[in-house]
């Protein structure tokens, strides 16, 4: 059997694309009821993500005065396929890779970049305030986090000598990159946050803004939207089991239970974060990231290539 | 789709609410039953629950908000102070009047439209365009030059300086009264710029009352206004008290992305007991230790008690004068009662200074036990004194938020509207009708 | 390589889809979605990039233009007095000198695809592209790509010193304003015969 097969790709792509939404959600939700002190009632955490995506579909889609329908529609449809992409790039086990290129890092960044061309397009088409301050906000948040997510990237690169996220994968087989570029992973997660508009870094769909840009949206677009939304941090999630917790490589359990185990950690701990810390200026976060994040990704790079020398 | 209804039947209850003279207590228990959903929007909800009685001027927004819910969708009425508006709420489509709190009966109405045994609302309002406009050039450009003319009946923003010195188009908006994180009935106009306010003045009041019309309330702050006439016993005005405190950081809670901590506020504060003192001391310590909260909050909204004329009330104990109408309140006098101070006077000030309040007010009430507090004017409310007469402390904070909304960021601007804990009805309860008009 | 009808469709695909994208930059009516189709436009030269074998070039190219294409929307909204981008406007301006430009630039570049004697050099299947241009970047080309990145890093340096908030003409706090273009507000024209003090005399205002 052969993953590249594009039948075979497209369904193991989707399937942990769904299986991953639907995860994120319920670990979400766990994580909401414990913050809440309330009971975590695990048949309703289980039902839950069916029962409001049947309301969805139940639910009419709504227009706006003048929207551009088709970036309108098209927006989660290009974040989907971009999230898609980048877990196609990522080997889930050792037999298991979709389209494991020699340049998967690139493609994984550009693959992302054009999430946020998703995002925007998604507050701006609607023609309506408050989805487009969310869509601009998402620019300027995103402008922020590019720089450091390509150093962080880079970084992980540099000791497998190659630009292959397989590569990558089996240079941590002695000692993962979490260890070895301790900067590395905190500065992805505070990134992936953003690039899922997620907890303190949802500077798109924000509750100052009514729900930014899912304020005009329902029915099966809004459906869509969180769907994509999830996609990306599933996405993130992937990635970051890869490229810092050595992907498949573990003990005793097969590479691709090791890879969803270690894929989970990462959901639980970036949806946890949503829980604990509140949303941030955004003003203050492009400070933080240009004064801060950039020169200490940097410093990550510097380090890792030394060490890769 | 027999399955998709059933499954969809079993969801939380979105609902919107819209809230009418004597609504807002009613409206805030709403976010604590069980099985339904509060949303910021009107598109997310199914249900349009208006709660209190409109008026007037709340009625176009009001059908405004009806068609902005996608469908299939109902309003819903609670009845809730004294009777009246009902030849307002005709102007609707539908409206299904239920018993106010009861969460299985919006449940029932839900389940209802989900499987289509009632039908969806047909609009209140006609699909029409208010200036049809099909432009003169090729691309429905006005024609003269590359974006000339008035599309739609909007004219191209007027330009205005920024801080940077760059002259940057100024968008007029007009938010509220019934936009989701603004307290009900707040009406903005706005000059924005990005989303930078650069310009704020208040809209009317939908809740003035105009001659002739019934009296306004219940408020959420009532007993506290009836303590000025009627004996109350002093644990129950402390009681009330914490629970407003908490209801409020609730609300603070959720605007800052904290849904989930929000949640167990806002039903701490609907079970509220002396007891409690401990618990609400350990929260108030555990969230004014986190640094995310005070990093979004501090430097935020700063009030000057002198420039700002608050001598008074919770926002100037935030800014460290130590002024309460509870030193001088004779029931009080026994109960070593001491008032808080914060300093700074920002957001992060008020929303500590809340806490502390909170906490104090359980404290208070479990050491007041059974005593009697006298009617008398000057009764510390939740935001200021009370006294017949003087103009209500939200008319007070109503009056000094344009002036802190120049040139904030949307986020900042809307932590600072929170901040304030306004109650637009209680604004137009003791301003006469000429004044605010 | 597998399939090689395949990517012979698919190279057809985005060299046309490109072109067409190109064409429609300019038949839309709003900046956003002229600089989204100029995107679609360069992800289509991407991807012939990346069938070519010029992977990394191709993805980078793509990478790149997701971000510059939204900073270039949001510039031209900001700039264009068009709140948001979304009122209906021409993108095309100077139609005559437009046509000329045009028509001069295609035939120039008919002419060289044309006429050219291009060198014949197969490339090695074998060779890693990605390694090989690492090597020229840092390698013979060194000195041109440097200095081309030490001049973009100073433009970059003088724009944000110019748009920050401590700006030119004095802090944003303070209500930076730009000094009047007319000399109305100079008391003597002695005051402007010495450039050196007009330096330190703009700060005033």
């Amino acid at each position: 059997m052969t993953w590249s097969s594009p039948l075979a790709g497209v369904l193991l792509v989707g399937a942990v694309l769904v299986a991953g939404a639907f995860v994120v959600v319920v670990v979400d939700r766990a994580w909401g009821s414990i913050a809440a002190h309330q009971r975590v009632r695990v048949a309703a955490l289980v039902a839950g993500p069916a029962r409001d995506g049947a309301l969805l579909l139940l639910t009419r889609p709504s227009t706006t005065e003048r929207p551009d329908a088709q970036a309108w529609v098209l927006a989660p449809a290009l974040v989907v396929a971009m999230a898609a992409a980048v877990v196609a790039a990522v080997p889930l086990s050792p037999g298991i890779a979709v389209a494991d290129v020699d340049d998967g890092i690139v493609l994984i960044g550009a693959a992302f970049a054009l999430v946020m061309v998703g995002v925007y397009l998604h507050g701006w088409s609607a023609n309506s305030p408050m989805p487009l301050t969310g869509g601009y906000r998402f620019v300027a948040l995103a402008l922020s986090y590019e720089m450091p997510l390509a150093l962080v990237l880079i970084a992980a690169a540099l000791p497998a000598e190659s630009l292959s996220v397989g590569a990558i994968v089996a240079s941590q087989h002695d000692i993962w990159n979490v260890v070895r570029q301790p900067l590395g992973l905190p500065l992805y997660l505070v990134v992936g946050l953003g690039l899922a508009t997620w907890g303190p870094l949802n500077m798109a769909d924000g509750a100052d803004l009514a729900g930014g840009t899912t304020a005009e949206v329902s029915g099966v677009s809004r459906l869509s939207w969180e769907l994509a939304r999830r996609s990306v941090l599933v996405a993130v999630a992937v990635v970051g089991a890869a490229v810092f917790l050595g992907g498949w490589q573990g003990p005793l359990l097969p590479g691709w239970l090791w890879m969803a185990v270690k894929t989970l950690v990462l959901v639980a701990v970036l949806t946890g974060l949503g829980h604990r810390v509140a949303r941030i200026r955004l003003e203050r976060f492009v400070v933080v990231a240009w004064a801060v994040l950039i020169p200490v990704a940097l410093v990550d790079v510097f380090v890792s290539g030394a060490l890769a020398l | 789709m027999g399955l998709i209804s059933r499954l969809a039947a079993s969801a939380d209850v979105p609902v919107f609410p819209v809230v009418g003279i004597g609504g807002r207590t009613a409206a805030r228990s709403l976010a604590t039953l069980g099985g339904i959903r509060v949303v910021d929007h009107p598109r997310a909800a199914v249900l349009m629950l208006l709660v209190g009685r409109p008026t007037r001027s709340l009625l176009r927004p009001l059908l405004a908000v009806h068609d902005q819910l996608s469908g299939p969708r109902c309003t819903v009425w609670w009845r809730t102070g004294r009777d009246g508006g009902d030849e307002l709420v005709a102007a609707l489509p539908a409206v299904e009047v239920l018993p106010v709190g009861d969460a299985s009966a919006l449940r029932r109405v839900f389940t209802e439209l989900v499987n289509g045994a009632r039908a969806s609302d047909p609009p209140a309002l006609d699909d029409i365009e208010t200036t049809p406009w099909r432009g003169v050039g090729p691309y429905g450009q006005g024609g003269s030059g590359m974006t000339g003319g008035t599309p739609y009946g909007r004219p191209l923003v007027g330009r205005a300086p920024d801080p940077d010195g760059l002259q940057l188009d100024q968008l007029p908006l007009q938010v509220g009264p019934f936009f989701g994180p603004f307290p009900p009935g707040l009406v903005l106009h706005l000059e924005v710029q990005g989303d930078v306010v650069r310009h704020a003045s208040l809209g009317e009041n939908p809740f003035t009352r105009w001659p002739g019309d019934a009296p306004l309330g219940p408020l959420e702050s009532g007993v506290f206004f009836d303590a000025v006439a009627e004996v109350a016993p002093v644990a129950g005005l402390e009681l009330a008290r914490a629970r407003h405190h908490l209801r409020w950081a609730s609300d603070a809670l959720r605007l800052h992305g904290l849904c989930s901590p929000a949640r167990r506020l806002a039903a701490l504060a609907e079970r509220i007991a002396p007891g409690d003192a401990e618990l609400v001391v350990r929260i108030a310590r555990q969230l004014g230790r986190s640094r995310s909260l005070a990093s979004v909050m501090r430097g935020v909204g700063v009030v000057d008690p002198e420039r700002h004329g608050l001598r008074q009330g919770i926002v100037a104990r935030s800014t460290g004068v130590p002024e309460d109408a509870r030193l001088s309140d004779p029931a009080y006098r026994p109960l070593g009662f001491e008032p808080i101070v914060h300093e700074g006077g920002d957001a992060w000030a008020r929303f500590r200074q809340r806490l502390d309040e909170a906490a104090q007010a359980l404290i208070l009430a479990e050491r007041a036990g059974e005593r009697i507090r006298a009617p008398g004017p000057a009764v510390e409310g939740p935001r200021g004194a009370l006294a017949a007469g003087a103009p209500s402390p939200s008319g007070q904070l109503l009056g000094i938020l344009p002036e802190l909304l120049v040139d904030q960021e949307w986020g900042d601007a809307l932590t600072i509207v929170t901040s304030l804990d306004l109650d637009v009805e209680e604004a137009a309860h003791e301003v006469p009708a000429e004044a605010s008009a | 390589m597998s399939g090689s009808g395949a990517v012979d469709i698919a190279f057809w695909l985005a060299g046309t889809g490109s072109v067409v994208a190109a064409w429609l930059v300019f038949r839309t009516d709003s900046m956003v979605r002229a600089a989204y189709w100029l995107l679609a436009s360069f992800v289509g030269v991407g991807v012939v990039m990346v069938l070519l074998h010029a992977r990394f070039l191709g993805l980078v190219l793509v990478l790149m233009m997701a971000g510059e294409m939204t900073i270039m929307a949001v510039f031209m909204v900001m700039f264009m007095m068009n709140p948001a981008g979304l009122n209906p406007m021409t993108m095309v301006h100077q139609h005559r000198a437009s046509k000329i430009a045009g028509l001069v630039a295609f035939v120039g570049l008919a002419y060289v695809g044309l006429v050219a004697d291009f060198p014949d050099r197969p490339a090695d299947v074998g060779e890693d592209p990605t390694a090989a241009l690492g090597r020229e970047l840092l390698g013979d080309s060194m000195l041109i790509f440097e200095t081309a990145g030490v001049t973009l890093l100073a433009t970059m340096i003088g724009s944000i010193a110019i748009a920050s908030k401590k700006g030119r003409y004095g802090s944003g706090e303070d209500g930076s304003e730009a000094p009047a273009l007319e000399p109305v507000t100079l008391a003597a024209p002695a005051d402007r015969q010495a450039p050196a003090d007009r330096q330190d005399g703009e700060t005033g205002s």
